[in-house]
């Protein structure tokens, strides 16, 4: 990328929006949907982030199944909270992919290089701390047939850690070679987070202190969990029997007993939820061909799920 | 900016095409109206003699066995048939514990009382199993399908019930309606099957990639062939995770293994995983190629078949390459289709495009060969032809397929891409392709029991 590019990006979101939407309608009736092209449209108030077919898009909150404003950010998964926008680029022909943590104008603040395929995103509450996963290619030790790398940026003070794999886990130090990261969310302090780490068979919930670099396992079977907006209560993914060749049941964890409460949503779902407020979950859920929807749970167990953003994923309510 | 003239031209040819696929394809629907319909059951439970007075219908099992006596029951109600019915299989799954396999599956018959409810059933309340015999089931392993001929019973729309027993001593247990994607099933087809042969003698490649793990979709895949006669490729991760010559002789010879003799196979990353992938050139031996090396090249009718090996240097001027170049230049056929592991284009959300393979894909652009053949991601997906830029190419592009379908658990997409055309992440198959004189038919070939198809047919350059 030369040194136009910033500029060049900024001119074709506000100015090329035709271009660029002529061009996203395009591959829409080619690729992702024939019968259903994305136009864009403003969208006032309150908003959610979600992806429509990898481009950053917007809802309105109150009308998320309604018109919605299709950016030209290419992510291949993104996050929104507090101002902030996390959004990882996939790999191009001519660069590699990368964080890129913009703000609400769009303006990149900050670009991270990172290697392998994006997979979660997430922004504290306050905006200020970004987390990554993504999957990475040719580490031999992955027995379950993949492997992850998983970060976390202070965009305050641009603090990096490019693997949580470098952090102390239960006062020990050095490396498990069969150690994966996954699906960070953190609490408001933006110090202390939660995460996935699996070894041994094993995918555990631990919990995080970024200053201290150091991470404490608590409980089993919890993958990619995503803290309630009060800070009590987790959703997650937990694996069937113990075994993700099962599928996952999305369900919600109280943090002061460690009881679970498996949600009404009985498919498998391979997602970070996220939560609309503090009753219910937002998730995604691919369809056979790819297309993803975002669907809507109460967080008690109770109800039935619901599609509240049509074609879309990534959600960031 | 020369970019953006070029993404427009690009939306409107792509449309001529799809346009062109269409028409196509209609043209050449098969005159025959076989279909068929699976029906899950609506109710069933085992019954158990040590506990009479019991009933079992909420479990997630179904046990049948000899001591104590276990027996179990199976209702269907079919409905809705398009057609008369040619043929009914039923498919019973067994339990993913130990313990659950045996080496008797049990001996099927009809019971003539249909009125039994899943909830009131018990030892002590059971329907006679008096009606028409369907057979036997024998040696059954664990987490697996297992299929019984029924179309003597099943002859049109209406309720049928099955009762199921065993005089084994080590009894096997399947899998009941309440888990879902292993309920018991009946398989309908009405209409006619027309499995004949293509009319034309013209040749059958057929196969597919990331098959044999402990689970139960490389059985299913390799059921389908038995139905489809032609050549079988393989698009690497033949076996997993390490490429063991004990895993060839674990997983994929007890399924795959009976179409040896027939497959011309390539290697994947999983396959590398035992050094020099010794298990795979050991297990495959001349079929593989010269050992070690995992490139060949072989003729079937009017076309050139070329395997390649992703796993070692692709790179131009790299050995592979400079063989892969003049093994084209040397080629007489005037069509031409290459197979190999990594994908250049992909839309999966597990392995991004591997840039590696792009001089592969270059020098079979160069010598204007039809299709590229990959797996690695466990899904299937078709692109429109393509320039090795990913730029839609319909004079001289190439159509590339992943077809990672083969049996090992299957994963998402990501962002989909440019020219896919055609995409599914759900359903276990093998990509059939019949090699015309100057053009070629593709067909994706679904698991028993599922509907998803893709199929068309494109002219060689």
């Amino acid at each position: 990328m030369t040194a136009l590019s910033r500029r060049g990006r900024l001119a074709v979101t506000a100015v090329a929006a035709v271009v660029l939407g002529g061009v996203a309608v395009g591959y829409a009736r080619l690729a992702a949907d024939p019968a259903q092209p994305l136009p864009s449209a403003p969208v006032t108030g309150p908003r959610m982030h979600v992806l429509s077919n990898g481009r950053l898009s917007a809802v309105s909150r109150a009308d998320p199944a309604g018109p919605r404003e299709v950016t030209g950010q290419r992510c291949d998964r993104a996050h929104a909270a507090g101002g902030t926008i996390a959004c990882l680029r996939p790999a191009g022909a001519l660069a590699a992919g990368a964080l890129v943590v913009l703000d609400e104008g769009l303006r990149e603040l900050r670009t991270v290089p990172l290697t392998g395929f994006p997979n979660r995103a997430r922004v504290s509450a306050s905006g200020r701390m970004v987390a990554w996963t993504l999957f990475v290619d040719g580490h031999s030790y992955a027995a379950g047939g993949f492997s992850t790398s998983t970060g976390v940026l202070d965009t305050r003070t641009g603090a990096l850690v490019t693997s949580l794999e470098e952090f102390t886990v239960d006062g020990e130090p050095g490396q498990a070679a069969d150690r994966n990261f996954w699906g960070v969310t953190f609490t408001a302090d933006d110090n202390r987070f939660y995460a996935t780490m699996s070894t041994g068979g094993h995918r555990y919930l631990v919990v995080g202190d970024f200053a201290a670099r150091t991470l404490r396992p608590l409980v089993d079977n919890v993958e990619c969990p995503s803290l309630s907006p009060d800070g009590r209560r987790i959703a997650y993914k937990a694996a069937v029997d113990g075994d993700p060749g099962r599928g996952w049941r999305l369900s919600v964890m109280d943090l002061a007993t460690l009881s679970s409460t498996p949600l009404a949503e009985t498919r498998s779902v391979d997602d970070q939820p996220a939560w609309w407020d503090d009753s219910a979950v937002v998730y995604g859920v691919q369809r056979g061909d790819g297309t993803n929807d975002v669907w809507t749970v109460p967080a008690d167990g109770t109800g039935t799920p619901r599609v509240l953003v049509p074609e879309a994923n990534s959600p960031a309510p | 900016m020369p970019g953006r003239r070029a993404p427009l031209a690009v939306v409107a040819v792509g449309i001529a095409t799809a346009a062109t696929l269409t028409a196509a394809a209609s043209g050449d629907a098969p005159a025959a109206a076989a279909a068929t319909t699976t029906f899950t059951a609506t109710a069933d439970a085992f019954v158990d003699s040590s506990a009479a007075a019991t009933n079992h219908g909420t479990s997630g099992q179904l046990g049948v066995d000899g001591s104590p006596v276990k027996r179990l029951f199976l209702k269907f109600t079919v409905s809705g048939l398009p057609g008369a019915v040619s043929g009914a299989k039923l498919r019973v799954h067994t339990d993913d514990v130990a313990d659950a396999h045996s080496g008797a599956g049990g001996t099927f018959r009809a019971t003539t009382d249909t009125t039994w409810s899943e909830t009131g059933v018990t030892w002590n309340d059971q329907p006679a199993i008096d009606g028409t015999a369907l057979g036997e089931l024998g040696a059954v392993s664990r987490n697996a399908w297992h299929e019984l001929d029924v179309t003597s019973y099943v002859t049109g729309n209406g309720t049928y019930s099955i009762g199921v027993t065993s005089t084994s001593t080590d009894g096997a247990d399947y899998d009941s309606r309440e888990t879902g994607a292993t309920a018991p099933q009946l398989v309908v087809t009405t209409g006619t099957t027309t499995t004949t042969p293509a009319p034309s003698a013209d040749p059958v490649l057929v196969g597919v990639g990331d098959i044999s793990d402990s689970g139960s979709g490389d059985s299913v895949t390799a059921d389908l062939l038995d139905d489809i006669p032609g050549t079988v490729f393989t698009l690497g991760d033949n076996v997993y995770d390490s490429g063991t010559r004990s895993e060839f002789s674990s997983y994929y010879e007890p399924t795959w293994g009976r179409h040896k003799a027939r497959t011309r196979p390539s290697p994947g990353n999983h396959d590398y995983n035992t050094s020099g992938a010794s298990g795979y050139y050991d297990y495959f031996g001349a079929q593989a190629g010269p050992s070690g090396r995992g490139y060949y090249s072989y003729d079937l009718g009017d076309w050139h078949v070329i395997s390649l090996n992703s796993n070692i240097s692709m790179s131009a001027g790299s050995p592979q390459e400079r063989w892969l170049r003049a093994d084209l230049a040397a080629s007489t056929k005037r069509c031409t289709v290459a197979y190999w592991h990594h994908p250049l284009f992909t839309s999966g959300a597990n392995h991004s495009p591997s840039t590696a393979t792009r001089p592969l894909f270059q020098a079979l652009y160069d010598y204007n060969a039809d299709v590229v053949l990959t797996g690695h991601n466990h899904q299937y997906e078709r692109f429109a032809p393509q320039n090795p830029n990913g730029g839609l190419d319909t004079a001289r592009g190439i159509r590339s397929f992943v077809a990672g379908m083969g049996g090992a658990g299957h994963y998402r997409f990501g962002t989909i891409k440019p020219n896919s055309e055609a995409r599914n992440s759900d359903t276990y198959g093998v990509l059939k392709l019949t090699l015309h004189s100057d053009s070629y038919d593709w067909q994706f070939v679904p698991e028993a029991g599922r509907s998803y198809s893709d199929s068309g047919t494109t002219a060689c350059h």
